[in-house]
């Protein structure tokens, strides 16, 4: 099997993840207790007006119709009318999704920086003092509430020093990087301030996560057969770890995060709760306690069809690093 | 369930391994505290005296600068006050923001992180390693659509799922009765203990998957067993085989992940209530919460319960790297965490 078919067969499984995404989305409304109507009609509505506002909504056809419609309007990027905001659902939730890939983003590279390196030099330098520190630090890691570390990096670097902001966004990364390429350093370092605490709250379960695995993959592949042939052969020491032991490493790595990509979308959210980041966290926290029905299942499948991209792109990934997935 | 040598195994790296050693003293300890909460709270958790409003954890006491203007003599003069308000031994860990004992409030919060996560851990177990090995066992097309459906579900973080679930169905909540108190044993403790129902539910509902994945690798290895054929050709039932020869033997990774499982529900829990979707106030993601409010003058509200989760989550994942490294199973991905 090549590369382009394994890929499209995995594309074909992920259209099939969307669609059952959105249908779980859609039967959610059903399982639960309350109706659309209440919400949006006056207190006092009669029968007669309730009914109309059903009519309207169309919520008095049968739920397979419903269900069509709502697909139907779906795939032409229409996720329905929100009569709690006042807007359609997909300006809102596209409004807010750059915040949250650039929350995400910026903490997967501040876990990928850190913990691969910090993997290697604790496997390479086992039981010294490096590694009793990258290993109590991923325990740790691992171990904290994501939001409580974010107040307690709240507590620290705001209340007492001072220096980062602990609430909103500021500006783009968009507008903060082409800052930087004019040389204008006061806006990037600004954009900074704000990202830095919401990044690090994320990062660290996944820096600490991947220092745990990448250790002990090392660990595992540097006692391998196959090491111990390229060193019998006289491979410089450097390439025998980076070259082989941590690229047959990071074959588990990519496939755990591939698994942890919820964890990281959730952890987004309760990130954004925490440092009013104005992305989609905030915006599935504020629909559910406003009851904005449309807004959070619109929210949801962005959510459901981000988590499907990327893993079609872990899965390349995976491809690359491990050509066997390919042929089997 | 566990054969001799699997037992022989976990002696032998628990006597090996100090942070085994670690992780089951801290979960002894966070069982021990939730178990007799009544008898380990110095307070009702729940007693307000707005007196003792913010007072400081012991070796923390806090002095206070307030400048007042005072008329001396017909000319208005600036008086610099330095008050202290001193840490007391009546409440060790200080208090919160309405004078309530943040000890008390640790000790209880232990019971609602551990009941949630046990309970919770049940329920994720139960659906998901009955769907993991009907999906491994008879594998084809049954195979194909519950491990479909186990792919949609992952494609919700559970965080967001478990959120959505609850603001939803609402946040009921149970009151059990207190033994201690029932018996008269402390009768100055709250009576009862409020469960919240629907979260036990939903964090069980949004983590089982990790349960069928795990469950459903160890069915399709041990269905082409020999005790398995033999099984069916003494013509014994597929629900037979599945509970008497499957389940039995892949119990050990079931065990190691259930472990793990604990510590991301406790995880799960506390960022639930932290968000205000939960059924009970006594919690330590609540407590977090409402200390918030207080970083700039009572820093210990919401440091204090944040260490107390620390501290389990981490006895917990220890006791599940013991588990898993005295008795091997092979487990990828080892489920979310927050």
């Amino acid at each position: 099997m090549s590369l382009a078919r394994f890929l499209l067969k995995r594309g074909l499984q992920g259209v099939f993840v969307v669609w059952g995404v959105v249908t779980v989305v859609f039967l959610l409304r059903f399982i639960t207790p309350g109706d659309p109507i209440s919400v949006i009609a006056p207190l006092d509505a009669s029968p007669a007006t309730r009914q109309a506002i059903a009519a309207e909504l169309g919520l008095n056809r049968p739920l397979y119709v419903q269900y069509l419609d709502y697909l139907v309007g779906l795939l032409q990027g229409d996720m329905g009318y929100s009569y709690i905001s006042n807007t359609s659902a997909s300006a809102r939730v596209f409004a807010r999704l750059p915040a949250t890939l650039e929350l995400a983003v910026a903490a997967t590279l501040v876990a990928v920086v850190l913990s691969i390196p910090l993997g290697v030099l604790s496997a390479t330098n086992r039981n010294e003092p490096v590694d009793y520190g990258a290993t109590t630090f991923s325990l740790v890691g691992i171990s904290t509430p994501n939001f409580w570390l974010g107040i307690m990096l709240v507590l620290l670097f705001a209340v007492e020093f001072g220096v980062f902001k602990t609430s909103g966004r500021g500006i783009t990364s968009a507008r903060a990087l082409s800052a930087l390429a004019t040389g204008n350093l006061d806006v990037f370092v600004s954009w900074l301030t704000y990202i830095t605490l919401p990044a690090i709250t994320l990062g660290t379960y996944f820096t600490a996560l991947i220092t745990r695995l990448t250790r002990s993959g090392m660990l595992d592949e540097l006692g391998s057969a196959y090491v111990r042939a390229t060193r019998a052969k006289g491979l410089p020491e450097t390439l025998v770890r980076y070259r082989h032991a941590l690229r047959n490493t990071l074959i588990p790595v990519v496939t755990v995060l591939g698994l942890q990509l919820g964890t990281l979308i959730g952890g987004a959210v309760i990130t954004e709760a925490v440092f009013a980041w104005p992305g989609l966290g905030t915006l599935v926290i504020n629909s559910i306690t406003g009851r904005d029905w449309v807004v959070l299942q619109g929210s949801l499948i962005v959510i459901g069809v981000g988590f499907v991209l990327i893993n079609l792109v872990v899965d390349a990934l995976y491809a690359y690093l491990d050509p066997r997935v390919v042929s089997d | 369930m566990l054969s001799p040598r699997s037992l022989r195994n976990l002696k032998r790296e628990l006597s090996r391994s100090a942070l085994a050693k670690t992780g089951i003293a801290l979960v002894v300890l966070v069982v021990g505290v939730a178990a007799l909460a009544p008898l380990v709270a110095p307070h009702d958790p729940t007693a307000q005296n707005l007196d003792d409003a913010q007072l400081p954890p012991l070796g923390f006491s806090e002095t206070e600068n307030s400048t007042t203007t005072e008329v001396v003599d017909g000319e208005v003069q600036i008086v610099n006050e330095t008050t202290t308000i001193n840490a007391t031994a009546e409440h060790p860990l200080g208090t919160d923001s309405l004078g309530r004992d943040m000890l008390s409030r640790v000790v209880y919060g232990a019971r609602t992180s551990l009941l949630v996560g046990v309970l919770g851990t049940f329920i994720a177990g139960g659906i998901g390693v009955t769907v993991g090995l009907v999906a491994g066992y008879y594998r084809g097309r049954v195979d194909d659509a519950l491990m479909r459906s186990a792919d949609v579900m992952l494609a919700f973080p559970s965080l967001v799922l478990a959120i959505a679930l609850v603001g939803l169905w609402g946040r009921a909540a149970y009151r059990i009765p207190d033994p201690f108190v029932l018996l008269g044993i402390t009768p100055d403790m709250p009576a009862s203990f409020v469960l919240p129902g629907t979260v036990v539910v939903v964090v069980g509902l949004v983590n089982w998957v990790w349960f069928a994945r795990v469950a459903r690798g160890e069915a399709l290895s041990i269905r082409e067993q020999e005790y398995v054929k033999a099984a069916r050709a003494v013509g014994a039932s597929d629900a037979r085989i599945i509970a008497r020869h499957v389940l039995p033997n892949a119990l050990t990774p079931i065990l190691v992940l259930g472990t793990i499982q604990i510590a991301a529900i406790v995880l799960l829990e506390s960022a639930l209530s932290f968000l205000g979707f939960s059924g009970t106030t006594l919690s330590w993601g609540f407590d977090i919460a409402q200390g918030r409010d207080y970083l700039a003058s009572a820093w210990w509200i919401s440091t204090i319960p944040g260490v107390a989760i620390v501290l389990a989550v981490i006895g917990i994942n220890l006791v599940g790297d013991w588990l898993r490294d005295a008795l091997d199973p092979d487990i990828e991905g080892e489920g979310g965490g927050v």
